[in-house]
């Protein structure tokens, strides 16, 4: 980009008209370009993730970085990271731009002024394109997010009255067996005529591997709840709010949306400044050249 | 992959998936095993001996049948007529357990549980229906 600058600032001035339609064009070009557009259609892949089944049974907190990871791979976020360092090199550009232009004088200034806004005009499509992009990223983000709400829900539903009761009656069922079976193992395995089956004392040799099992997946910090501002939360209210914070940044890509609005009036009014500002230098010139015209014109009324 | 060894899979795979289909579920397998032990407590062509070791031997494999289903945690929820009637009463379901915790015999808690008590046949009358 600032090869292009010393270019055209070694370059041949262009003369009134080039200038002023230049700043015309610039003008009608900006007019055309809404913030949301920055209507350009976004240069990028696509990122289509899927709300399965195994993504649904993840903690937490392993589920957001699951979504995260999946987008980075995904070719909106090569899209957004082009956007991203496009935007970086076109902002230097604008800050070697504003530099020389605080050092020149005369014409050359009004010239890199001139290319000055272009630069913005190009920095703000960027700008607008970059939101674009994110705004995809919110929005395919938070379908996906919905959509695990929605399965979890459905599962949720499907405890209907008559399966609700009859969880109940299990789990009443086992709390009484859990009661009581110590008094049935004193009772049936007292006598040494009744030995302990195959099944029992296999069963309680596994119950110590399985009872270690499940502290260490307990104790696992990938299996760690869901928590929200350091308060456990259930899976569903964890989706919620991850619902609830996307929602929150597409209304701050909207919210900057707006300011990209303003920005782009900013440069039209600037662009519509300096057009005045080289018309009316030319033109005082051109009022000089005919008042010495007019004066030297004097001596044909006057008689000798 | 050949043509024999594609027929040996495929008759692998069919000879699961018939294994598969003929297996029973734990509450199934406690129904039989329970209306066996009922049906030799009940019997009358044992005698007292006979019925004597019959029941231990039933009782032993009702026992681990019961705690099989107890902890069968594939069936949490599954609403399917076998399970419910499974869960529906503890006491005729899981029979030695349910008369051990008790204090009873097998066949006075199974009695009692589908109504026969001493005094109710104490207090029976013979009669015309």
């Amino acid at each position: 980009m600032m090869t292009r600058t010393l270019d055209r600032r070694t370059g041949r001035r262009p003369g009134l008209g080039i200038r002023v339609a230049t700043c015309l064009l610039t003008l009608a070009l900006l007019a055309d370009a809404t913030p949301s557009s920055a209507a350009t259609e976004p240069r990028h892949g696509s990122w289509n993730p899927v709300a399965s089944e195994k993504l649904i049974k993840l903690p937490g907190s392993y589920l957001k970085k699951a979504i995260e990871n999946d987008f980075s791979n995904s070719g909106l976020a090569a899209a957004l990271r082009d956007t991203e360092i496009s935007m970086g090199l076109k902002s230097q550009t604008l800050a070697d731009l504003q530099s020389a232009i605080d050092q020149a004088d005369g014409e050359l200034k009004v010239d890199l002024q001139h290319q000055f806004l272009a630069e913005k005009r190009d920095y703000l499509e960027l700008v607008g394109q970059h939101q674009d992009l994110r705004r995809e990223q919110m929005a395919t983000k938070m379908r996906l997010y919905e959509k695990l709400l929605g399965k979890l829900s459905r599962d949720n539903a499907a405890m209907t009255p008559a399966r609700q009761a009859l969880v109940e009656k299990q789990d009443d069922a086992k709390r009484r067996f859990e009661n009581s079976i110590s008094k049935v193992d004193m009772k049936l395995f007292s006598t040494p005529m009744i030995s302990e089956s195959k099944y029992a004392v296999e069963y309680s040799k596994n119950v110590v591997a399985v009872e270690r099992l499940v502290q260490a997946i307990k104790a696992h910090p990938m299996n760690a709840q869901s928590e929200i501002n350091g308060r456990a939360v259930t899976k569903q209210e964890f989706l919620r709010q991850a619902v609830a914070d996307t929602q929150a940044e597409l209304a701050i890509v909207d919210q900057e949306e707006t300011i990209l609005g303003y920005m782009a009036k900013l440069i039209a009014l600037d662009a519509l400044a300096l057009t005045e500002a080289v018309a009316d230098g030319d033109g005082e010139l051109a009022d000089e050249k005919q008042t010495s015209n007019l004066a030297s014109a004097v001596d044909y009324f006057i008689p000798q | 992959m050949n043509r024999r060894t594609a027929l040996l899979l495929a008759a692998f795979a069919s000879n699961i998936l018939a294994s598969g289909a003929a297996l029973a579920g734990t509450v199934e397998n406690l129904e039989r095993e329970r209306a066996i032990a009922i049906e030799a407590l009940l019997s009358p062509n044992m005698d007292p001996a006979e019925r004597q070791s019959s029941t231990e031997i039933a009782r032993t494999r009702l026992v681990d049948l019961e705690r099989m289903v107890l902890r069968d945690d594939g069936l949490r929820g599954r609403n399917t007529p076998a399970v419910r009637s499974a869960f529906e009463n503890y006491d005729l379901s899981f029979l030695v357990h349910a008369s051990i915790e008790k204090n009873r015999s097998l066949i006075d808690h199974w009695l009692e549980q589908v109504g026969v008590t001493t005094n109710s046949l104490m207090s029976a009358r013979i009669g015309r229906r």
